[in-house]
Formats: structure tokens, sequence, C-alpha cells
């Protein structure tokens, strides 16, 4: 018996090497294996932690991942807040100082990273108590040294810089900013200027907020027990107390009508990026997420026969690849389509994204193409289960996002469930062709090609960090003319002698301005007096109290509000000295103020010379009106916090042109100014000075 | 690379990969890829095809998965000096599909049946895999089979995939910070050795490449005595084998194949002049089984010729003295990048120059990272590696400087760690700290079925001994301090060297 299933054996494998293969025929697959998917355990910790294990002993090797429970918050002009602080715990704790962290982590081959909301490491299962060691460590002891804190801040400095130079990170921001312009923290971009703004103490105070154990979760993936893992989270995280997480608000994403262009210009690129992409109503868990995701498969995410794949790169060679992406969570959800183009070729591939968004939306897509993808996300689903990652990633899922305790079990039949119809109603729903941000990353020759695909035909023009430039045409006078110009104009003379001459002639100047905002119950009066030539004060009243004073006599000065009065520093004085009096301009030569004609920009649908200079503290950019030469506008700097002067109706007062209205700008109130009084060569009380 | 990347495929063409938020990353090959401990024993079966194609299989059943790859023993290193770049090319080239695969389906039939598939390109080899369900192992071999026999090589694919490698080039060199160092290095670097170029190639070469080119490429190195076939899954090894035998059991060996594809590709005229007999003679489905006396003996000859794979066999120079350059790039922060000749991989001193590299940079409590990134402030990243290539390779130790930093005082202080590890002994801690970190990155490198099957691939093809993948950690134990002091003055010599300084293009 034996011999006799031997040679058949033999004549077998023979015939094989010696004979025939229709290779014209394709393998059929066996029967499907079967998927399973192994349960993770959950438990919590009497602090809050809820704990989730995978355990998987494949290779000696652990990893614990602290996710906390607080979600982002907004950190508006300290944008990078969180990454750095995130960054900062691993500088340091009461224990052990910088080197000797980095020194012991390395020692056992560990990773140790920490983030804005995590804490992960992961090492070899002989060296995991150690490693935990020096994990809870940094959760529960750093120490935020003020050295280290100087440090990743300069090299943060460095970072922003060369991130203006590579074009990924240039569509990204741009991106971002056109998604959700404000008042939520995926539009918000670190620039060096925010930067500059985080101090110690606000790190500090991030991680006071966001950093306790109630609502976080300890994700446990690998070669450990149940019994072990449990008696490590209570061991090293047990101990952590602290109040409850922090469940910060947003505004919406930026949802609008018409397509708009963003460029960004990378001169010389030999290569655009194009991404074109919207906000959409969709949050993590909801029920049409697989269909998303079955959607985007079909229409760029899926692989090789995805639409944008097969368009751009397989029928066009436009790029080398071009991919979509559906990005739901829980805070605020987009969709983004992009990709590297080359230059001559830009305008086309817009026209091809917009071209598929449309499609998509108005026919069903066909049989072989839904039978394909649902086939590629079946199948990486299964491969997916390779890493014991994504079995705990599934547990964590359901407890965020509330979803049925076999959701994933549900996967595939839920998959294989989804028809053409939906589809379709998923792109109308989901998508949409004429409410786009096109933004493209290119050579500034290009431009003019895009305009067409921008629903109002004004280009925006965004910097390499998200930030709008202000565009400026060149001016066809002198610094110098303008200024005589100016002071021509607002005291009505034909020459800068006879002007210079009409304005020594003001002895006094007292204003007072009525300040109404929504925000604001009741008006604010703004009193300012001006005298002599160096003199000025200003003062805000509410229902007759004073709210807040500012006096500079010439020599020193002071500012006073309700908590009582500050001198003004050196610097500061040396500043209002600078540019004082009701027309400072008259002393920029003698003052060596250092001021540039920036050229013409529209301001309010008027053209305006644009002059920036600085009094050494703040930086103020002034706008006059090409046409009559009035100040129309004036902005000024200081340490990131912008104020925005509007001037307008103006009329003539003892032979000087001022301003009747005027509005005021400041980081989201706008207040509106209505000028009630002006009194020039009035007696003004010398105690105002005082 | 080929297609999208949902996973993480290390880009071996380039080794600059842009990978934290703002600072380019850059990660070398060096130690990772091919490590293994003793840890937990990977077991395989291995063995010869009589066409030469070596087959080293994996069973596991973790998961119902299964990887399929070929590595193909040709890389940039095998090109012409004026036809470069096209390794890379015939990695896009060999997806176009085949006589029996219509064009642009190939990934398409993958997809469709829940796999994934991608491949890469180095100086010395090329990749293709498939990730699989098990229950189609047997459609993954006969993909690779096709692509291996008669893939198409044709004008139109040959044209298309132009066009896709130029914007590849575009996207992840020109227009990509630093990207360029590499090319600009190599070509200082190495004088004679086709190391000279990179993968990626001179784009005029391939725009000047005729379709007779790219055939005759095909016929040298796509041959089964050239590659690799390494398997690692839910599998059952003796079917699995059944399976190899039908599919690439049945191609000639030899010049056999090349007889085979000239069955399939020349007229009765061409193939008659070629070999002396008619084409009928032979059919394809059992091409190795003619009748005639004439059709065997032509066929036995060709069988009988065995292919032969060029292999650049050049020595280099050392580099004379040291070579400054300045190169302006589209970039914000300067950079200096010291390029230096290491030897070969398999050469006994390569372990020893691996440790040094990590000494020098891997991990925040690394010297260079400490001391130039952390205490000095001079710069925001530094890197050493090596290309660990077959042939007597490229180092590179490197920084990205801080924003108005001294360039001098940087370079300097770059020197001065040099010349500290060559003037005094690591610490006994400092060694044992990188034994350490390597027994993590082996643990880790198999933790997937995809990772095991390049592993055991790696391993054959350029230790010639697939057993190593076993004792991986082993060749680090025996390494003593002395050791990296010698190959660090060894190696790092400041008088034979190439020094690239990369400035912002406006400072130009």
């Amino acid at each position: 018996m034996k011999k006799y299933l031997f040679l058949c054996i033999a004549t077998f494998t023979n015939l094989i090497i010696y004979g025939q293969v229709n290779r014209s025929i394709r393998p059929a697959g066996s029967e499907a294996p079967i998927i399973n998917i192994k349960e993770s355990e959950v438990f919590t910790l009497p602090n809050g932690i809820t704990v989730i294990l995978s355990e998987n002993h494949k290779i000696p090797r652990v990893s614990f991942n602290l996710v906390l429970g607080s979600n982002q918050i907004i950190e508006g002009p300290k944008a990078g807040l969180g990454s750095l602080a995130g960054e900062l715990l691993m500088s340091g704790t009461e224990k052990r100082t910088k080197d000797q962290l980095d020194q012991e982590i390395d020692f056992i081959g560990a990773t140790l990273r920490s983030s804005s909301q995590s804490i992960f490491m992961q090492c070899l299962t002989k060296h995991a108590e150690k490693g935990l060691d020096l994990m809870s460590d940094v959760l529960l002891r750093p120490t935020f040294p003020e050295e280290e804190f100087e440090r990743l801040k300069k090299r943060k400095e460095s970072s922003i810089l060369s991130s203006k130079s590579n074009p990924g990170s240039m569509a990204s921001n741009a991106e971002a900013r056109a998604n959700f312009p404000s008042g939520h923290p995926y539009g918000e971009i670190e620039t060096e200027a925010t930067l500059k703004d985080i101090t110690i103490s606000d790190v500090k105070n991030y991680y006071r907020g966001l950093f306790t154990p109630k609502g976080s979760y300890l994700v446990i993936v690998g070669d450990v027990t149940k019994e072990q893992a449990k008696r490590w989270a209570e061991h090293y995280f047990g101990t952590w107390q602290g109040h409850d997480k922090i469940n910060s608000k947003y505004n919406d994403a930026y949802f609008h009508n018409g397509n708009r262009v963003m460029f960004v210009a990378k001169p010389g690129a030999p290569q655009s990026v194009i991404t074109v992409s919207f906000p959409m109503h969709i949050k993590a868990g909801d029920k049409d997420q697989l269909l998303l995701t079955t959607l985007n498969g079909i229409f760029g995410g899926g692989g090789f026969g995805a639409r944008l794949t097969q368009n751009l790169r397989e029928k066009r060679a436009y790029t080398y690849g071009c991919y979509s992406r559906a990005n739901v969570t829980e805070e605020g959800s987009y969709y983004s389509i992009s990709g590297n183009f080359r230059t001559e070729v830009t305008d086309s591939a817009v026209a091809q994204i917009l071209f598929e968004l449309d499609r998509i939306q108005k026919a069903e897509v066909t049989d072989e193409e839904l039978q394909g993808i649902k086939a590629l996300l079946a199948g990486n689903f299964s491969r997916s289960l390779e890493r014991p990652m994504t079995i705990a990633q599934f547990a964590l899922n359901i407890i965020k996002y509330n979803l049925p305790k076999d959701y994933y079990q549900t996967y595939l039949k839920r998959l294989d469930a989804i028809s053409k119809a939906d589809i379709l109603a998923a792109a109308k729903n989901y998508l949409t062709a004429t409410g786009c941000n096109i933004i493209v990353v290119g050579n500034p020759d290009i431009l003019e090609k895009l305009r067409k695909f921008d629903t109002d035909g004004a280009i925006e023009k965004l910097d390499a960090l998200g930030q709008e430039v202000k565009e400026l045409k060149k001016a066809n006078i002198s610094k110098e003319v303008l200024i005589e110009n100016y002071l021509n104009a607002v005291t009505g003379s034909t020459s800068l002698k006879k002007a210079l001459k009409k304005i020594a002639k003001i002895e006094s100047l007292k204003r007072e301005t009525e300040l109404t905002a929504s925000q604001i119950p009741m008006p604010i009066v703004k009193t300012d007096y001006y005298q002599g030539e160096d003199k000025e004060a200003m003062v805000l009243t509410m229902s007759g109290n004073t709210m807040q004073k500012s006096v500079f006599d010439g020599v020193k000065g002071y500012e006073e509000d309700q908590r009582g009065k500050t001198p003004m520093n050196q610097e500061t004085l040396a500043a209002k000295k600078k540019v004082a009096g009701i027309f400072p301009e008259v002393n920029f030569a003698k003052n060596n103020v250092n001021y540039q004609l920036l050229g013409i920009e529209v301001v309010n649908g008027k053209e305006a010379y644009v002059v920036k200079f600085s009094d050494g503290v703040k930086e103020t950019f002034d706008y006059f009106d090409v046409a009559t030469f009035y100040k129309i506008r004036s902005i000024s700097s200081e340490e990131g916090n912008e104020q925005i002067f509007n001037f307008g109706d103006f009329k003539v007062v003892s032979g000087i042109v001022l301003p009747y209205t005027m509005s005021i700008d400041m980081g989201g109130m706008t207040l509106n100014g209505i000028v009630k009084n002006i009194e020039i060569n009035s007696k003004i009380d010398a105690s105002i000075f005082e | 690379m080929y297609i999208w990347s949902h996973g993480n495929i290390l880009p071996k063409l380039f080794i600059i990969t842009p990978m934290k938020k703002h600072i380019v990353a850059m990660t070398a090959l060096l130690s990772v890829g091919s490590l293994w401990s003793q840890q937990k024993k990977i077991d395989y079966v291995e063995y010869d095809l009589p066409n030469g194609l070596h087959v080293i299989l994996h069973e596991e059943h973790t998961v119902p998965i299964v990887a399929v790859s070929i590595m193909y023993h040709v890389g940039s290193k095998n090109e012409k000096s004026d036809r470069t770049g096209f390794a890379h090319f015939f990695e896009h080239l060999l997806f176009e599909g085949s006589s029996n695969i219509k064009r642009g389906e190939y990934a398409q039939i993958v997809e469709k049946n829940g796999g994934t598939l991608n491949a890469n390109t180095s100086q010395d080899r090329t990749y293709y895999y498939e990730i699989m369900p098990s229950n189609q192992v047997e459609l993954g071999l006969w993909l690779e089979s096709e692509r291996l026999l008669h893939a198409r090589v044709d004008k139109t694919g040959i044209e298309t995939q132009r066009q896709v490698v130029k914007e590849e080039k575009r996207q992840s060199v020109d227009n990509q910070p630093y990207a360029s160092f590499l090319a600009n290095m190599s070509s200082r670097v190495f004088k004679k050795h086709p190391y000279n170029w990179v993968p990626i190639g001179a784009m005029e070469h391939l725009d000047a490449a005729q379709e007779e080119d790219y055939v005759n490429f095909y016929r040298t190195f796509y041959v089964p005595s050239n590659a690799v076939l390494s398997i690692a899954g839910d599998i059952n090894i003796e079917e699995t084998k059944k399976m190899i035998e039908k599919y690439f059991g049945s191609i000639p060996k030899g010049q056999g194949i090349n007889m085979y594809r000239d069955f399939e590709n020349l007229s009765d005229e061409a193939f008659i002049t070629k070999y002396g007999v008619a084409k009928t003679l032979f059919t394809s489905t059992n091409f190795l089984k003619p009748t005639e006396p004439a059709a065997i003996k032509a066929l036995q000859k060709q069988l009988a010729t065995s292919t032969i794979i060029p292999k650049p066999s050049v020595i280099e120079e050392p580099i004379k003295g040291q070579q400054v350059d300045t190169i302006y790039d589209n970039i914000q922060l300067p950079g200096i990048f010291m390029g230096y000749r290491f030897p070969a991989q398999n050469d006994l001193d390569y372990p020893a120059i691996e440790v040094l590299n990590t000494i020098l940079s891997e991990g925040a409590s690394s010297r260079m990272n400490k001391n130039i990134v952390e205490k000095k402030q001079l710069a925001v990243e530094a890197f050493s590696f090596g290309m660990k290539s077959e042939d007597p390779g490229l180092g590179v130790v490197a920084t990205i400087a801080s924003d108005k930093v001294d360039l001098k005082l940087l370079q300097e202080a770059m020197d001065e760690e040099i010349a500290r590890i060559q003037n005094e002994l690591v610490s006994p801690e400092e060694l044992q700290k990188v034994i350490n970190q390597y027994e993590n990155t082996i643990v880790s490198s198999n933790s997937s079925v995809a990772g095991i099957a390049e592993n055991l691939a790696d391993n054959f093809m350029y230790r010639k001994s697939t057993a190593l993948i076993n004792k991986q950690l082993s060749a680090y134990l025996t390494i003593t301090r002395e050791d990296i002091q010698r190959v660090a003055k060894k190696y790092l010599t400041k008088d034979s060297r190439v020094v690239l300084i990369y400035l912002p293009k406006s400072s130009n």
C-alpha cells in the first residue's frame, strides 16, 4: 500500500515538471479562509482609566499607549502649545534629568514618545517593567525645565522655517485654514509669532488641565497575560489622581457654495501640489462611515482601480499618484484629494479632478467597480488583523464612538450589503464639485490659468503657513512725496511749508468718541487729549466711570486700569517720544523713524498707499487714500496682537481735516466709533497729564 | 516604489523620506530589515528548481494571509552608464501585464482578490511582492510566474511608464528639500563603480533608450537563476511546492526561457533564422516536450546555455583628499553631508560600522543628538548611516543646521564627534545599549509575514545563507570597543572624503 502511494506521487510530480501548464487559465482561489477577530479584554481602574488589552504572543514585545480622554483645546494665538507641551513631557522628571531619561530608554532599546494627547511605550517583554517605570515617571512627574523649553522652542522655530520649503506641508497648512478658518483646532497653524507667545506657565497649565486619569484609556498590546497586564496597570498608573476630563467645544468647519482657488507660490517648483478639499457633515462612528469609505475607495482611495488613479496616472500620466481621503473624526470631518502634478498640466489636472467629482455624483458606479472595491476593502480588513494593534483599536473605537459590540464582527457582512444606489446617495450627500477649496502650491507662472476655476474669479494667495498674502501694487510716488501730500491734504495747504505752519499752530486737541459693540451693554466714551508737541492722554469711561487711562507727558508716562497704575518702561517711553502728536509724520525725519512705502493695496474698495513704520515697540501699517491722501486705516501689532483702526466721514475742523467715524477691530471684537466732539486749541486741564 | 502606499514601505530607492511634520527626517537602511535574534526561531524550507530559481518557504498560521515575493538580483549597479535608471524602470514596467494578463490588469487582479502588492528597487536588487488571503496563494504564484516568464515589454507600456517615472522623480527628488544629496554624493564618491548613480537614474537615458534596449535588459536579468522566490504565511508547504512546480518548474532553464519568449514574439521566419527549426514544432502549453528530434536538439542547446548576469567588477581608488562642494537647493536650513567609502555589507568590519553609526546617531541618547543637536544646538537633525550595499559603498555623516548657525562651527562639531570616537574607546554601556537596541529591531522586523518573506530572501541573496535569519544578533555580540575605534579610524577618514554643503538657493 505504502509503496503504491509513493509511486503515485512520483508520477504526478514528474508529470508537472515536464508536463503541461495552460497559463492562460487564471487559478481560482480555494475556499475563503474564516476571519477570526480575537476579542480584546476591557477593564477599568478605580481612578477612571479604561484599560484595553489585546494579547498576542507572536513576538516577545509589548506596548502601552496612554490616550487622554480630553479633546484638543483651542490654542488661538498660542497655536503649537499642545505639541510643545507634549514633547516637553520627555524633558525631565522629578527622578531623572533628560539625559538620564534618554539614556535609560535607549539602553533597553525601547520606544517612548509623548504627544499632546498621549504617551506611548514599546519594548521587549523582558524589559517591560523598566519601560513602564520610565513611562509612568514621564506621565506623573514631569518638571518642564526652563532651558529645555527654550531649546525646544528654538528647534521648533527651525522646523517652521524648514516646513516653508516643503510643498506638502505648504499645501496642508492652506487646506487646514480653508476648511477650519476659526475656532477649530484643525485650522490652527503654528507660526513664529504663535510660538513666541507660548510661555512655560502655559505649558504647565496645559499639562495640569488635560492630563488626568478620568476618561483616559490605556491600550496594552502584545506579549502579556491578562493577570500581568492588570498588575502592571494598577502598579504604574493606579495611583494617578485627577479631575474630570476637559471637553472643548469648537466652531463648525467652513461650508461654502462656489469653488475657491487658493494659491501658494513656490517659485521654480518643477511640480504643483494640488489639493481639492471640502468639509463634510459626518462624525466618527456614524452609520454611513463604511459607506463613505467604500465610495472613497472607488473614487480615489482604493488602490489601482480607483478613478483618480485610472484617469490621472494611467490614462494621462499627469502624476505619479493622486489619491483621495475621507478624514472622519468626532471633532470635524473633511474630504481631501491630493497629488503632485507636473507644472504644465496643473490646470488640466484640476479640471479632471472636478470632472470626476461631478461624475460620481451624477451616475451610479459600475458593478465591476463596486465588486472590486468590496474585495479590496475585505482584503485590507483581513490583512489589518495581522497587527495586534488593530484589534485594540477596534475595542477603543467601540467604546469611544459607542458602536455596537459586534461592529467589527459584522464588518464584512455590512460591506457586502452596500449597493450602487447607496454609493450614489452617499456621493450626493457628502461630496461636492461646486463647494471646493482648490489649493495649488506651485510656480507663480501658472496662477492665471487657475482663475477659471474660482467662482468669483478672485484667487486667494496664501503663504507657506496658510496666512493670507497681501498683494501690493507698486506705488507711483516716493514716500517723502506721499507724506507731503498727506500733510497738505489734511491742512488744506498747497505746500509742505504752509502745512507745517498750520500744524504748528495747533496748541491742543480734545476729541470725544463714542464706541459701541454688540458684546458691550452700553457705549464706551474714549477721550483723546493732545497738547504741545508731545503730550498726550487717552481716557476710557463707561457710564461716567473711568475704566482705563494712558498718559504720556513728553518725558514719562503710565497706564492705568482697575488693577492699578503701571509706569511705562524705558522702551515704551522711547517709542512714544518717536511718534508723539496728532501728526507724528511731521517728525519722522527728525526722530529718525524708519518708514517704508510698501505699495498700493485695495482697502474697502479704495486704493490706498501702504506705509510701514516701527516705533521700536510696535509695528504700524498706515493706509492713505490714493485719491484724497487721507489716512483711512491704521493697523498696529505688538507681540502678535493686532489692532485695526478704520477711519471715515472726514470733516474740516478749524481748518484741519479729521475723521468723524472710527472702527476698532481687535481680534474678534469690533468697536464702532462715532466722534461726538472735537475741540482745537481750547484749554486742557493740566491735571489730565498728571 | 510602484503604487500608492497604504502601508509602511521603507522607501529603498531614496533614503530620504519626509516623516515628521516639519523637519525632513532621513531614515537610513542600516540595521532595519535583515536581522533576527535567537528568541523566536523562523522555520523554513529551501531548495532550488532545476532552472535555478531558489525557493524559500515559511509556514505559519497566525493569520490567514500569505506573502508571495520574488527578489531579482538586479539593481542600478547592473546598469550601463549610458542607460541608468533601467532597473527601477523595470519595476514599473513589469506591472504592465503579460502574455496572459491584459495591460493594467495585473494590480487589479490582486486587489479584486483581496490582496495588495508593491515593489521597490535598490542599487543591488529589485523586489516584488503580493500579500494575499491564504486561499489565493496559487493566484500569487501564477502572477509572479507570468511576470518572470513573459511580461509585456512593449512601446505602449514603455511610453506610459516613462512619464510616470519622470513624475516620481520630480515628486521624490526634485521637489523635496535635500533629496538631491544622494545623487550629488554618489557621483563624487564613486568615479568608476556604478554606485556613481542612484536607482532613479537619468531621465535622458530613459528617453534615449529603444524598445530593444528594454527587451535585452529583460532577457538578461529576468531569468529564474537570478531570482529568489520567498513565501511566508498561512500555507501548506507540500501543496505549495506542487504549485511552484506547476508555474515555475515549467519555466525553461538557461537560454531556454529566451527561446520560449522568442517562440511567442518572433515571426516564423525570424525564429527559423535564429534557431534553425520551425516554430510550429513547439506548443506553448508543452514547450519543453517537442517531439521532432531537430526541435529537441535545438531546445537542448538553449537549455544548456546558461545566462551570464553582468556584474560590476571595477575596484574604486580611495577618494583623493577632502573634496568640498557647495550645492544650492530649495531649502531653508543649510545642511552638511559628509560622504565616505564603506566596505561591502558582507565585510567582517560591517557589523562594527553599524554599531559605530548607532552610537553616533540612533536615539535621543546618541552622541551626535546629545552634543550637536541638544547641547550645542547647532543642528536640528543629525544622521550617520551606511548604504549597506553588496559592493563597497557609501557611508554618510550628516546634519541639518539650526537657523542662523555658523556652518564652520557645525562642521567642527561633527568632526569633533568623529575624532572622539576615533581617539577614545566607547563605554561598555554604550556598546551594551546598541546590542539591546538591535535585539528590539530584530524581533520587530519579523512581526509580519511580509517582513519575514523579505528577511529570508535578503539573507539568502546578500549573505549567501538563509540560516543567518536566526543568528542575526550573534554578529554583533562579538564586537569589542576596540573594533569600533578601529573601524572609526579606518573608514571615517577626514583626508579621504566628500563634503557637501547645502545652502538655500536665495543665498546664491
